[in-house]
């Protein structure tokens, strides 16, 4: 469709103004035009996810020579979590002469350590622990660090607010036998999802992202994400890529990238869950969607132009699915500032569509395209088997509000600091549970 | 109408649209009626013999009495605790073969710790639990069998769940094995069976030979010190006959291994592969689509099709001291051929004659 502004004017074209308008219905359009991508792409997942081949390769493989390997969990003042996840990995069905627990103590002041050291007097032999008392702050550095601790090809990274099953250590293993797999993602689920509002939308969140999103990119041959915990990475892929980026404010995102670009992929395994702890309160989760922004969007710059045009292994669906997943937290200024170019052109007294096809557009939009994360998520939900739940559907408008605004928040301060030089700052996520 | 009034209509009206949508969210939140974590399953870690574990402790209650039965050579019935009947045999004798077979189906959960026999065509919509060997009839048609001893099943035979036999496991030609089949120590299918899940020290299609594939080098695993190198191709990748390649091969294309190659790594193929007579692999075998293996091929790693798979006569997979996994949704895999481990077909199994 073109543009034609109403005649409201006298031939505004050829004033300053004019071509300022001008110039702002064809950002509006393009702004449009990109919505509708994510939108398409919100529904391309969900429809495969429903009704396409769903790939789980290395789910059945139960009977192997497993090789050994290392599970980095880590862990920044962790005292109210720690003991859970050391206590589950000592339970995990996996031949316990091939697996070695290294807890990642990264400069904690809380009793971090002195839980970790009391657990490595109790499973002698099976936990190696890697206290670190200075150096750069952030996971990614932490887990620099304690990789001269670590010499098994199969490399596992949990979160110290996980909780991992009895079966989760060899599923997440088992993908490493396919020698182009660099990375492995397994599913997240919140065991606190019922705490409150926010715990519960955060599930419905997760759910969609997982069960929908990154199994669908699974099924079709795209980018899943690794997400840095409930992970793995094979070591030889880690030291062909430059080992972790201790820059990087998520250093998941950040590896994903590297390895795609290097010829190895990132596969997802949906089956192999484990339980975390979501924020409870809205703060906390504001904080962390920052964060997840702002790296986010470190790597949209880093790698985004040379994911899609440079000269690599990625394939062409790849190039493309994964400059749409860069782009993802970019959407939210986006989004805000075509309300607001919309508001703008709006009230300058011109209206950019016209005629059936826009209204029947519009109403189309308006009557789908609006709903397509909705789709997504309920679908996730029915997947999942859950019920009840959806009826929570409308108030993830609320989570959508936050999170537009609080990443377009974190995408404006991550350019202020770019002006300014300042570094950036790695906030932990804060825990919940109550010490043990 | 009053214009204040009007508009506190449209206001109230329009709040109302707005909040209606929102009555089941806040009764769901209030209730919290489905809040509870996604279960995932912190312990079955996907084991095999889990219903046969379970099967087996539920039935511990049933043992004086199955002892009592033996020694006193009588029948018993009675409920369980969970209010299911059962049947305990102290003797398997022609009245009751002639029972089963008029019966059109057993509804009794069975046990007996004497050698059962069962006669053809008999059905059982309930667990068996033997004690004893379990031989059974052609046509017979079972819900899940939990067997101490050996377990044999009769042609054209069906099983809907499971069976574990503590011995070997074989079943007749044309038996159909719809869901999870182990045993602790072999597995043996004849001609025309199809199968889902397998999992055994070694499953043998057919009749094998005694150590199938013994001339293959030392295993290569990911256990190895030092990896081996890389090689990557865009496009198809031919491994020429006898040729040794040393090293992990991963081809984003065709791939096809002529006969006699031995790869010392792993393969991975993006789409199809062909793998021809007397291959050996000793790492794993993947293919992204559908994979074809030759005869007297020996693969010690595990055997990945994204798609079909089919294994030829004389091949070998995994070994005694190294068992692994071979899984496809399609599988169809000739008399001759010795998985150790796991076999998988997530669709449909089929055991073909030899071409």
């Amino acid at each position: 469709m073109r543009a034609r502004p109403q005649q409201v004017r006298s031939d505004p074209e050829k004033t300053a103004s004019g071509q300022w308008l001008r110039a702002m219905i064809y950002v509006l359009y393009i702004i449009v035009f990109v919505i509708c991508l994510y939108t398409g792409r919100h529904y391309c997942f969900t429809l495969n996810r429903l009704f396409g081949f769903q790939r789980h390769p290395y789910i059945d493989i139960d009977t192997a020579d497993w090789p050994p390997v290392t599970v980095l969990v880590a862990a920044h003042n962790e005292e109210k979590v720690i003991a859970n996840i050391l206590e589950a990995l000592m339970t995990v069905k996996y031949p316990v002469d091939k697996m070695l627990v290294i807890p990642v103590n990264d400069r904690s002041t809380d009793l971090t350590r002195e839980i970790i050291d009391k657990f490595v007097e109790q499973f002698p032999g099976r936990i190696q622990p890697f206290h670190r008392v200075g150096g750069k702050g952030g996971k990614a550095a932490a887990l620099k660090d304690a990789m001269e601790n670590v010499t098994t090809e199969v490399i596992l990274i949990f979160d110290a607010d996980y909780i991992p099953g009895a079966g989760l250590i060899k599923q997440l293993v088992a993908p490493f036998f396919d020698i182009e797999v660099g990375g492995v993602m397994g599913r997240v689920v919140p065991m606190n999802a019922g705490t409150n509002l926010l715990t519960r939308l955060l599930d419905l969140e997760r759910s969609g992202g997982y069960q929908v999103d990154q199994q669908a990119r699974m099924n079709l041959r795209l980018v899943p994400q690794h997400g840095g915990t409930v992970a793995g990475v094979r070591l030889s892929a880690l030291r062909e890529i430059g080992g972790w980026n201790e820059n990087s404010l998520t250093e998941d995102t950040d590896l994903t990238y590297r390895l795609l670009l290097n010829g190895w992929k990132t596969v997802y395994q949906n089956r192999s869950e484990c339980y975390e702890e979501v924020p409870e309160v809205w703060p906390v989760r504001i904080k962390q969607i920052m964060r997840w922004a702002k790296g986010h969007n470190q790597a949209m710059v880093t790698y985004g132009l040379h994911l899609l045009v440079g000269k690599h292994r990625a394939t062409l669906r790849e190039r493309i699915d994964g400059t749409l997943l860069l782009g993802v937290y970019a959407m939210a200024p986006i989004t805000l500032l075509g309300w607001g170019l919309a508001l703008g052109v709006f009230y300058q007294g011109v209206a950019p569509l016209h005629g059936v096809i826009a209204l029947l557009s519009l109403t189309a939009y308006a009557a789908i395209g609006n709903l397509a994360a909705f789709f997504e998520i309920a679908a996730a939900a029915r997947l999942d088997g859950t019920r009840k739940r959806i009826c929570l559907l409308p108030f993830l408008i609320l989570g959508f509000g936050v999170s537009i605004f609080s990443v377009s928040r974190a995408a404006a301060v991550q350019m202020s600091d770019f002006v300014t030089g300042a570094e950036f700052h790695w906030d932990k996520t804060e825990r919940f549970r109550k010490v043990l | 109408m009053n214009p204040y009034l009007a508009v506190a209509v449209l206001v109230c009206t329009v709040g109302l649209m707005f909040v209606l949508p929102l009555i089941p969210a806040l009764v769901e939140l209030r209730r919290k009626s489905d809040a509870l974590p996604l279960s995932v399953v912190q312990q079955n870690a996907g084991e095999i013999r889990y219903f046969s574990d379970s099967f087996r402790a539920y039935m511990n209650g049933l043992e004086p009495i199955m002892q009592g039965c033996v020694v006193a050579g009588t029948t018993a019935t009675g409920a369980l605790p969970d209010g299911e009947e059962y049947v305990v045999l102290g003797r398997v004798d022609e009245p009751l073969v002639l029972a089963l077979q008029q019966r059109d189906t057993t509804h009794l959960v069975m046990g007996s710790d004497v050698d059962l026999i069962l006669p053809a065509e008999a059905r059982f919509s309930k667990d068996i639990y033997a004690g004893g060997q379990f031989i059974g009839g052609i046509k017979n048609n079972f819900r899940a069998i939990l067997g101490e001893k050996n377990v044999h099943l009769g042609a054209s035979s069906r099983v809907l769940r499971w069976v574990h036999a503590v011995g070997e496991f074989t079943a007749d030609a044309g038996c159909g094995l719809d869901g999870r089949i182990s045993s602790d120590s072999l597995i043996r299918l004849q001609n025309d069976c199809n199968f889902r899940r397998l999992n055994a020290p070694r499953i043998e299609i057919g009749s094998v030979a005694a150590n199938p594939g013994a001339s293959l080098p030392q295993l290569h695993s990911l256990a190895n010190s030092g990896r081996p190198p890389r090689f990557l191709h865009d496009g198809d990748f031919e491994v020429q006959a006898g040729q040794v390649i040393v090293g992990d091969i991963l081809i984003r294309g065709k791939l096809h291994i002529h006969s006699g190659a031995r790869i010392c790594g792993s393969v991975k193929s993006v789409e199809d592969a062909v793998i021809a007579a007397g291959v050996a692999v000793e790492g794993s075998l993947i293919s992204a689509q559908k994979m074809r293996i030759g005869p007297h091929c020996a693969i010690h790693g595990p055997v990945i099709a994204e798609r079909e798979l089919a294994i030829a006569r004389g091949s070998r997979c995994g070994t005694l001291e190294h068992p692994t996994t071979v899984s496809a949704p399609k599988i169809e895999i000739e008399e001759g051929v010795a998985v150790f481990g796991t076999l998988w077909a997530r669709d449909y199994g089929q055991v073909v004659a030899t071409q």
